[in-house]
């Protein structure tokens, strides 16, 4: 019972409070702009540089394509594909990644 | 060839040049000294940084070491531009940064 209530106290803490972001458009553009670097699901990127996306909080997903989009965060590869994404499929792509399971969690 | 093909074809170009990042192995057991500036925001579950935007901070836990040791010299050569944290990874010696990706990556929950 205990764990059970723990178990829900989790998930209402990790509850993607997500800006409206559809999470099954978000899977439909990742697999074909995202998938053949970070993963299909976001969990086992295919090379070390590349981060886990999968669990990261939503709005830090948003954040990072948005700054990637805008020039604030300079990496020539993210920004080539930040650039063909409106700010509706960033959204769906942070529904998508974060809604996904992997070894990426909190920690303290 | 469309814009995303073309992308991708320079992300695999890009992905082909050699990769010149020194990772020296890290000790996460040296990183225990080193975490307390860390806490204060990633170890606060959900924590939003306010200044200059409101977002939260990621999850570190689990994420890749060569990530995690990219992201903190990034920001410690200024091309990653977070005042915070920017000011923080200016601190850290390349030995430090070595031991706080290798603590994050193991990832005890």
């Amino acid at each position: 019972m205990r764990t059970l209530l723990i178990a829900m106290a989790a998930l209402a803490l990790c509850g993607n409070a997500s800006a409206g972001g559809n999470a099954a458009n978000g899977k439909a553009i990742s697999e074909k702009v995202c998938a053949a670097c970070h993963g299909l699901d976001g969990a086992k990127p295919v090379a070390p540089e590349n981060p886990i996306l999968a669990g990261q909080y939503n709005d830090y997903i948003v954040k990072a394509l948005s700054d990637y989009k805008s020039g604030k965060r300079s990496n020539p590869v993210m920004k080539a594909f930040a650039e063909q994404l409106k700010k509706k499929d960033i959204e769906d792509l942070a529904a998508w990644f974060s809604a996904q399971q992997s070894n990426l969690h909190f920690q303290r | 060839m469309t814009p995303i093909r073309k992308t991708m074809l320079a992300a695999l170009l890009l992905a082909a040049a050699p990769v010149y990042a020194q990772q020296a192995a890290g000790d996460p057991k040296e990183a225990h000294k080193k975490i307390a500036m860390c806490e204060g925001c990633h170890g606060i579950p959900g924590y939003r940084t306010a200044y200059p935007d409101v977002y939260p901070v990621p999850k570190l836990g689990g994420q890749s070491a060569v990530y995690l040791a990219n992201a903190l010299n990034a920001y410690k050569a200024g091309q990653r531009k977070h005042p915070s944290m920017r000011g923080i990874a200016a601190s850290l010696s390349d030995k430090d940064i070595a031991d706080l990706a290798a603590y994050y990556a193991e990832g005890h929950k």
